[in-house]
């Protein structure tokens, strides 16, 4: 039987009088691409904070490598191997390409650095990190671009980056949020292989619109509707699964 | 008759709250629905008292008190918005930070002016002879004046509820301080009713100054006095309030006013013990205000949501630019040798005060530089960060008169007190953001500065004095009032022993900061300044960074307050000199004009405000007036202050060539450099 890297247990959110996320209870395996999917307002984004902790749970557990993370602040999360990429690009857009891979790289290396270190180090003097970012820089292709600023470089290689962040954090689960929106076809398949290339040794939880792009890519997937769990499954289960079809796609997509 | 007693400082209490009610009734909904921390509010108050001056003087008290009190705030809003049309409309969409630049400007200007205008001398303002009358109602005694500012400004705050609830232009201005951005979508074009707004704003403030005049007098001060007050009084409502600006200005009226009748007074006796009400006048509000946004940091009764929206661009004036790195650093050491070898030239000219100035502007050289650490890299802005310089100040005079008069020791505790105090209110104050932040840490200095005035042991409103710097430790070394010897016939004096020890500092504090910048540490606070949400998602304790920033930049301010203690050109160290609030104006105004975010440009930003005072003091007395106006056009035109002025003309220059040709529009962004 396969780890579990991630599980969630009767996770519930409430807004005053709205359950955004209602008792959902999720299990994903190490090593799985699983998907979440689900209309708009169905509660992924909110599943997907929750899970972060950009936002703390009304009821419900997160457990995370087998430890109850439900309580822990996000940037510790991150510390544990929980990464996350952002639904709206969100990287150090007045700093260069290699100083934003470089932050990321720091942040896990930041044990090993003393305090007097940390204040009058030269930053680019710490071999593990430097390697790291070049390492990284080279994984998402954007080595020949590492000096611009983040802000300069294209929609497309700016996702690149974005993912080049979360990946230097040497995470062991990624949580992706809308990794292609606003994508062209072409730099959806591009990210896509990249995701594939590039974070093949990650647990993945992705957060989409695009059923066919999930359908293509997922280990399992799960339907959210109304911040409730309706299904989940394998593709092939999630296809032919009567209330998927009747609630979600509406009988009309094959 | 305690109790009539009582309803007389009440009603003492409420005519005051209401002139807090007008005041903040302006101020919270410019704020709520611009963003606009609008710091010269004080100064359109004190005009409309001023104007009504120069109204009443033709007509008698009779009449003119009645046409200056509709004529001059009707003068007053259109100044206001001619105010909002010319300087703050181009603003808009940037930091609240550079409202504070503009309007700190505008507050010189305007203060200026009725000193041009009217003259410094303090003026009665006369109101008919009716109205001045004593009354007496069931045995409260008080002046029929105060009945008719409670009821006037009662009949106007219910006008300005009806304008504001009962409208459309009211619904829309309410909405646009919910959300603004919501009001565009819908299609209104919320831009529009902004001149409205800080016109009426304007206007009301006119109001409050006139019958504030009325009551006390008029003088070139009162703006200054009222508008810490009346943000105060919007905090404790909540920004952009109106409501909160109604029960905010009460209760800070009332609870000023109770205060100082009966601090000190005992409210009962048990045997031996005696329970009376402490002296805490002055630090009550501050106290409730600090409590009221920890809890609630929205206000009393805030509806906006924290950072609603996100927040203007912050421009730093950092990286991109003309002049290479090594350029800059030849620079830097130019500049260092130049001002090495400064004293030997004025030497040569005979005038020592020189060095005075030289002094000053090294001492908020530090200063301004320990703000740009917070401000410049952690996209923190205090608003009280005089309060180290204070302490630091106050601190080092107390080690010498009664620990040790070593400069090492007292500057050692200048920085050791400072960072401790930055750690305490940095770990309350951090976990609220952006404009709160703000608040709250002015909350501080202003506690700080109300108390110094209560106890012995920091004289009070005297300050300290009687305290003498050494040079040295442990008893080798020199007094510095004693050190003066001759060198080549020219007499060397303890200015110059100051000043080299105060510049060997400053170039220390620079490459310390600088050193930091490029360490982990330092880079840090950069991605935190960039997005604090994806520092934290990289893995980083962004308010642990932040803390530790303040801790660092407290410690640095107090070591610049510590060093205006040490001056041998100081003699007392009072709280206006050092804890008040101006200071933090000050410093802010500073680190903006030089640029901030590049550590260098805060310290040049020094060098050149305190240069041009000095210089244009010696020409004319409106030298405030000219200062304020150039803070007006750099936040306009040079927003990245100083050091981004040669990229700015080599653009001009290039689209001046290319004048013929297609211009690139790519290259309108400002860059910057030294």
């Amino acid at each position: 039987m396969t780890e579990t890297v991630l599980e969630t247990d009767g996770l519930t959110k409430r807004f005053g009088k709205l359950t955004a996320v209602d008792d959902v209870s999720l299990s994903v395996a190490d090593g799985e691409f699983r998907s979440v999917i689900g209309p708009n307002g169905a509660g992924k984004t909110t599943t997907f904070n929750l899970i972060t902790g950009a936002l703390s749970p009304s009821a419900g557990v997160v457990r995370f490598k087998g430890e109850d993370i439900t309580d822990v602040a996000p940037h510790e999360r991150v510390g544990r191997g929980l990464g996350r990429s952002f639904q709206i690009t969100n990287v150090f857009g007045g700093l260069s390409v290699r100083e934003n891979v470089r932050l990321a790289a720091q942040s896990v290396h930041s044990e090993g650095i003393n305090p007097g270190e940390a204040l009058f180090r030269n930053k680019n003097s710490f071999e593990e990190i430097s390697e790291q970012t070049e390492t990284v820089l080279d994984q998402i292709g954007l080595q020949d671009r590492a000096d611009e600023h983040a802000e300069a470089l294209a929609y497309g290689d700016q996702r690149r980056l974005e993912l080049g962040l979360v990946l230097a954090t040497d995470p062991d689960l990624v949580m992706l949020d809308e990794p292609t929106a606003g994508m062209s076809s072409e730099e959806t398949q591009a990210t896509m292989n990249l995701i594939d290339t590039v974070l093949a040794d990650q647990s993945l939880m992705l957060i989409e619109h695009d059923i066919d792009l999930v359908m293509r890519v997922s280990d399992r997937i799960t339907v959210l509707t109304r911040g409730e769990e309706l299904a989940s499954g394998t593709p092939e289960e999630i296809a032919n699964n009567e209330d998927v079809r009747d609630a979600y796609l509406g009988g009309v997509r094959e | 008759m305690v109790a009539a007693d009582f309803i007389e400082q009440l009603l003492n209490g409420l005519t005051l709250g209401m002139v807090y009610v007008l005041l903040a009734a302006g101020l919270s909904v410019i704020f709520g629905v611009m963003d606009v921390i609008n710091f010269s509010h004080g100064e359109l108050f004190a005009l409309g008292a001023y104007l009504s001056l120069s109204i009443i003087a033709p007509f008698g008290a009779g009449i003119g008190f009645w046409v200056a009190i509709v004529v001059a705030p009707v003068v007053v809003g259109l100044i206001g918005a001619a105010i909002e049309r010319t300087t703050v409309r181009p603003l808009y969409g940037r930091d609240p930070l550079y409202h504070i630049l503009l309007t700190f400007g505008l507050v010189l200007v305007i203060n200026d002016g009725i000193r041009l205008i009217w003259g410094t001398q303090q003026r009665q303002l006369a109101v008919p002879a009716y109205l001045s009358q004593p009354v007496s109602i069931l045995g409260v005694q008080v002046s029929v004046y105060n009945y008719f500012m409670i009821a006037f400004a009662a009949l106007l705050a219910v006008v300005t509820w009806y304008l504001l609830n009962r409208t459309k232009y009211g619904m829309i201005i309410r909405a646009g301080s919910q959300d603004r951005e919501m009001v565009r979508n819908v299609g209104i074009d919320i831009d529009q009713y902004y001149t409205l707004v800080f016109g009426v704003g304007a206007a009301l403030a006119a109001v409050a100054g006139i019958v504030l005049g009325g009551y006390q007098n008029v003088n070139t001060g009162m703006g200054n006095s009222v508008i810490i007050p009346a943000f105060v009084v919007v905090v404790l409502g909540g920004l952009g309030s109106f409501r909160g600006a109604v029960f905010g200005g009460l209760l800070v009226g009332v609870v000023q006013t109770l205060m100082r009748a009966y601090s000190g007074s005992v409210l009962a006796t048990f045997g031996d013990t005696t329970l009376s009400v402490p002296n805490l006048e002055g630090l009550t509000v501050y106290l409730l205000m600090i409590a009221v946004l920890l809890v609630k940091p929205q206000g009393l009764f805030g509806t906006r949501g924290e950072e609603s929206e996100g927040e203007g661009e912050l421009l730093v004036g950092g990286y991109g630019g003309i002049l290479a790195d090594s350029t800059r650093v030849r620079l830097g050491g130019i500049a260092v040798v130049a001002l090495a070898v400064a004293p030997v030239a004025i030497l040569l000219m005979g005038d020592q005060y020189y060095l005075v100035v030289l002094n000053e502007i090294l001492i908020w050289a530090i200063f301004a530089l320990s703000l740009d650490i917070v401000m410049g890299y952690a996209g923190l802005v205090p608003l009280g960060h005089t309060m180290f310089y204070g302490v630091g100040a106050y601190t080092a005079a107390l080690v010498m008169l009664h620990y040790s008069q070593s400069v090492f020791v007292v500057l050692l505790g200048a920085i050791l007190l400072c960072a401790i105090l930055a750690w305490i209110v940095g770990s309350l104050s951090i976990r609220v953001s952006g404009v709160y932040f703000a608040m709250i840490t002015l909350a501080f200095a202003e506690l700080l500065y109300s108390a110094v005035f209560k106890f012995d042991f920091t004289g009070g409103s005297d300050g300290l004095l009687g305290f003498e710097a050494f040079l040295g430790l442990g008893g080798v070394g020199a007094a510095l009032s004693n050190i003066e010897f001759g060198l080549l016939g020219y007499e060397v004096g303890q200015q110059f022993v100051f000043y080299y020890l105060a510049l060997l500092i400053a170039v220390l504090s620079l490459l310390f900061a600088r050193r930091m910048m490029n360490a982990p540490f330092g880079s840090v606070l950069q991605s935190i300044r960039e997005s604090e949400e994806r520092a934290e998602f990289i893995g980083y304790d962004v308010n642990r960074y932040k803390r530790r920033a303040f801790v660092i930049s407290g410690g640095m301010a107090g070591l610049a307050g510590g060093l205006l203690a040490v001056s041998p050109s100081t003699v007392i160290i009072s709280p206006d000199q050092t804890l008040n609030w101006i200071h933090s104006g000050e410093v802010i105004v500073i680190a903006l004009f030089g640029g901030m975010g590049t550590l260098y440009g805060p310290m040049i930003g020094s060098g050149v405000f305190f240069g041009a005072e000095e210089f244009l003091s010696s020409y004319t007395d409106q030298w405030r007036l000219i200062i304020g106006t150039l803070f007006i056009l750099f936040v306009l035109f040079v927003p990245r202050g100083i050091v981004s002025i040669p990229s700015l003309v080599a653009q001009r220059l290039e689209t001046a060539n290319n004048a013929d040709g297609a211009v690139d529009m790519d290259e309108t962004e400002v860059r910057s450099d030294d």
